[in-house]
């Protein structure tokens, strides 16, 4: 296009360009940046408004800080008594307090020691009731109040300035919140699954789909070899036939193979196996194609040089052809990898005993963030967990992959 | 190169007193196989479904006609003998062995090898990390992918993993697995298996050997199609039995009324599909006429008021038919979404500037990252409450006059209004990257001196992309059209993972095909109408298919399919 241009105009295309693919990077990667600190998150700092990328814990600070002992004291933000904002550390959360009602204004609360004020003996009927009226102190000023409630509630001490305190109701106060990742996510959600310890069995379906993944693609990359080097270097009846059909195959969606293939597994007694999200799955057209496509292109001398020297076929293809084949092998894994690891709709109809021995990644994320879904920021650890190792591998592979999309059109 | 083969040395066992044994195998086979016969039709064994007995009635007749074939060929060195022989030995012991593997519970172990793996897990990765480095350290530090590499590094990597394989047999304790096997090879049957495995091995493995196809004069071309067919067959046994079969027989199941169970089976013709298809129209006086004015057994699908008059159409299947309404919706919004950014940044991103690389990498990751993932993640930022979508939109009313929005947070999921335009939204952002690079791929057949002459004539950016770009990539534009339409076709995970209150809602306002068919086969275990239903949508997806192979056939295909 014309960015090899110069001058003024050419600049601010480029600029305006750039602009664009940032503003759709940023579109793409802010799903992933939520996620991530999503399941860094404490499950009560996922549902605060408005929502933030940073994961927050209620703030504390050292015990000696304000001249206690003990645990860490926690931290509240409210506005002091000239509304300007401030930090409080709670010193006692049990102090006995009053809360006293001015006479020009009931609504108003003026929180105060319990034994603050003085009876200036008048009394008041409020609601029926005969009140004492106290001249109690309001920022300073003296003022006429009722003494509306007795309660317990927290003194605080000023994380500035120790020396200065209030008194104030602690179901007033928000709590103050620092950057506090969860680390524990990852553990809670790894670990068995434990009503009790919160344990989600994100773990056993990890062990489950490294294991199928494994051995989806190390099958996949057998059959395939073989299938591919036998449309592409031997001549055998049938060959166009047979390949025409395979062709043909992949015309034909999953879903018509669900049914069929499910009462397969029922007769076999694979249901509810591990067994039956491999082997279905180790045979692939795709892949077949893929490496007749590249063993066609190693030029047929290599092959007969060593035919000549009296390698059976089967010792060419392993010493010879796939060595040479290296990158298409990798192009094959790269896909299988993909493909096992993110499948979903057959694990859900296969495997559906809710036995989470048997479940795979896929299947227990969709369970854990269902619509029943509770515990959030575990339901994100695992969701993290599970779209890592494909993303590592996207980006590792990167070349096969850009590359081999582009000219195969797999999906 | 020396590349002898060297595989283990064969007894040499006289070509004549060998074929001589095999074919007394195959008379073996022959008794075996009437033997079988007999037993598989014997009546009164109900615990056998039907269609596992005809499999096995007729499985049994192949073998023994193969067997007697076989037999009387290779008594008499017949010439195709050699050839028969090998195919009935190599299916023998491919059926035998899965049967053997089957009975030891190999398959099904593979679960329980989980639970071993479980305890293992760290052990089995210092495995997998020592083989990739085996794997990897020659072509790190050698250009030449023939060249060994260095010995030393690799000899580490093998190291590793034997060392973590000790490790990985101790932490996964396999006693239990061993015990369990033992306890089944010594049942006869069992045992049987494993006879009939052996000796089909054998013989396969005898009447390969080059100075046996001698003996049989056995010509070139034949020998050229049985080590086509050796190298194909685990390919195509894996084709047969997980895609041919099963394809024929859903087409067989989509004319029975099927149950999972076996009771409840009985062929119904072309009524699945007459059921899943049907439509009634009828006139009615009163707006909103209920399922009173239609044929028996029609429901109320919509209400339409054309010409001044009330018209009710019913369908048999209502959901089937609104799922149909919605899949088409999505397509026609989910397919642009999907494809016009691909168009537009693949543009930009075929210009070479600095950094295009890194971007395209970005604009892939949503489409390798797994769809559950992304679907978890998409229902948190349209959360009503919290969510980042309604934030944003609010925080955006303050700066932009022209957004106005709602006083409340909008429930975008579990509206009836919005609920499939999220989905649109969620699909689209997964599938724009793959798109893109698909486009990539159209450009590079552009020709450059395309864009040099317009620059000459001083055209302008939009006109390069309107005149030049577009035009130069319709077929990769038609061709990116097809594969997401037949991909947006099978929507099913995001609606299964964000629809509320329950899959398809709510009301209905998401329901896809595939999800009416999983709801058929797998809630309502119909098998028989679902298969119907998969039929129906299979020639759907198949208008599209055929219409992106005609296109491939007719024009030059710079849609980067070869």
């Amino acid at each position: 296009m014309s960015v090899r241009r110069k001058g003024p105009k050419a600049t601010a295309i480029r600029v305006a360009t750039y602009v664009l693919l940032v503003c759709v990077a940023v579109v793409v990667v802010f799903p992933f940046a939520v996620a991530v600190t999503t399941a860094f998150k404490r499950n009560t700092d996922i549902f605060t408004y408005p929502p933030s990328l940073v994961p927050k814990k209620e703030a504390t600070i050292p015990a000696a800080d304000v001249g206690l002992e003990g645990d860490p004291v926690p931290v509240y933000s409210f506005p002091d008594r000239d509304d300007r904002p401030g930090q409080w550390a709670l010193v006692d959360g049990d102090a006995s307090l009053a809360e006293f009602r001015p006479l020009d204004d009931l609504e108003r609360v003026i929180v105060l020691d319990v034994k603050a004020g003085e009876k200036t003996g008048e009394t008041i009927s409020i609601d029926g009731e005969e009140e004492d009226v106290y001249l109690v102190d309001d920022g300073g000023a003296q003022v006429e109040a009722y003494r509306s409630r007795l309660t317990s509630g927290g003194l605080f001490v000023s994380v500035d300035d120790p020396s200065t305190s209030v008194l104030d109701l602690v179901n007033f106060a928000t709590p103050a919140r620092e950057f506090g990742p969860r680390f524990s996510n990852f553990t809670e959600v790894l670990a068995e699954k434990d009503p009790e310890t919160n344990g989600k069995g994100v773990g056993r379906s990890l062990t489950n789909t490294v294991l199928v993944t494994i051995l989806v693609v190390l099958g996949q990359i057998i059959t395939s070899i073989l299938g591919g080097y036998a449309f592409a270097r031997v001549q055998f009846k049938g060959r166009s036939t047979i390949f025409l059909m395979y062709l043909g195959s992949v015309m034909i969606p999953f879903v018509v193979l669900i049914i069929p293939l499910f009462q397969l597994m029922l007769q076999v007694n694979w249901r509810d196996n591990l067994v039956a999200l491999i082997i279905p799955f180790a045979f692939t057209a795709y892949g077949t194609f893929l490496m007749r496509q590249f063993f066609l292109g190693i030029p047929a001398e290599i092959e007969e040089a060593a035919l000549l020297d009296g390698a059976s076929r089967s010792t060419i293809l392993w010493k010879v052809m796939v060595p040479l084949a290296r990158p298409a092998i990798a192009t094959l894994a790269t896909f299988g990898f993909l493909y096992a690891w993110n499948s979903f709709f057959w694990p859900l109809v296969i495997i559906n005993s809710g036995n989470p021995d048997n479940a795979v990644l896929s299947l227990t994320l969709s369970t854990l963030g269902g619509r029943s879904s509770t515990d959030t920021n575990l339901v994100f650890a695992g969701t993290v967990l599970a779209m890592t190792p494909p993303i590592l591998v996207f980006l590792f592979a990167q070349r096969y992959f850009v590359e081999n999309s582009a000219s195969s059109g797999l999906k | 190169m020396g590349l002898r083969d060297r595989g283990p040395r064969t007894p040499r066992v006289a070509v004549d007193t060998g074929v001589q044994l095999v074919t007394a195998w195959h008379l073996v086979g022959v008794a075996a196989g009437i033997v079988s016969m007999l037993l598989a039709s014997r009546s009164g064994d109900d615990a056998l479904p039907a269609v596992i007995k005809l499999f096995m009635q007729v499985f049994s007749i192949a073998v023994t006609v193969a067997h007697l074939a076989a037999a009387y060929g290779t008594f008499r060195r017949m010439r195709r003998a050699r050839t028969v022989s090998l195919v009935t030995n190599y299916l023998l012991f491919v059926v035998s062995g899965s049967a053997l593997l089957h009975q030891l519970g190999a398959f099904t172990g593979i679960g329980k090898f989980g639970t071993g793996l479980n305890k293992a897990f760290l052990p089995f990765m210092v495995i997998v990390v020592g083989l990739l480095w085996v794997l990897v350290a020659g072509q790190l530090l050698s250009k030449n992918p023939l060249a060994a590499g260095p010995n030393g590094l690799r000899r580490a990597g093998w190291g590793l993993a034997a060392l973590a394989s000790v490790w990985f047999v101790i932490a996964a304790d396999p006693s239990g697995m061993l015990s369990m096997i033992g306890d089944r090879i010594t049942q006869p049957l069992t045992l049987g298996t494993l006879a009939v495995a052996l000796c089909s091995g054998a013989a396969t493995r005898f009447m390969w050997q080059r100075r046996v196809a001698v003996r049989f004069g056995t010509s070139a071309a034949e020998e050229q199609t049985l080590s086509g067919l050796a190298f194909l067959s685990p390919n195509l046994i894996g084709f047969t039995f997980f895609f041919a079969g099963p394809l024929l027989f859903s087409l067989v199941v989509s004319f029975f009324e099927w149950k999972t169970t076996g009771t409840g089976r009985s062929f119904v013709g072309i009524d699945n599909y007459v059921r899943a298809l049907s439509l009634d129209i009828s006139s009615s006086d009163v707006a909103n006429a209920g399922n009173e004015v239609l044929k028996p057994g029609y429901q109320v699908l919509m209400h339409l008021d054309w010409f001044g008059q009330n018209w009710v159409l019913g369908a048999r299947d209502v959901e089937f038919w609104i799922s149909l309404r919605n899949i088409a919706i999505f397509l026609v919004l989910a397919v642009p979404a999907s494809v016009l950014p691909a168009l537009v940044l693949s543009s930009i991103l075929a210009s070479r500037l600095p950094g295009m690389k890194v971007f395209r990498a970005i604009y892939f990751i949503p489409s390798v990252a797994g769809v559950i993932g992304v679907a978890i993640i998409w229902g948190q930022l349209f959360q009503s409450t919290v969510g980042w979508i309604n934030y944003l939109i609010l925080r955006a009313g303050e700066i932009l006059p022209f957004v106005d929005p709602p006083a409340e947070g909008h429930p975008w999921v579990s509206s009836n209004s919005t609920a499939l335009l999220s989905m649109v939204v969620v699909f689209a952002w997964m599938n724009f990257g793959f798109n893109t690079v698909l486009y990539l791929a159209g450009h590079q057949s552009i020709p450059k001196e395309l864009y040099e002459a317009a620059d000459i004539d001083g055209a302008n950016v939009w006109q390069v992309f309107r005149r030049i770009t577009v035009p130069q990539l319709r077929n990769t534009t038609f061709y990116v059209l097809i594969t997401t339409s037949i991909l947006a076709l099978q929507l099913f995970d995001i609606v299964w993972i964000l629809s509320t209150p329950e899959p398809g809602g709510p009301n209905n306002a998401t329901t896809t095909p595939v999800l009416a068919l999983y709801e058929e086969a797998f809630q309502g275990n119909n098998q028989g109408y679902a298969s119907a239903l998969a039929w129906v949508l299979f020639l759907i997806i198949f208008g599209f298919t055929f219409a992106q192979f005609r296109q491939q056939k007719d024009g030059a295909t710079s849609g980067g399919v070869s």
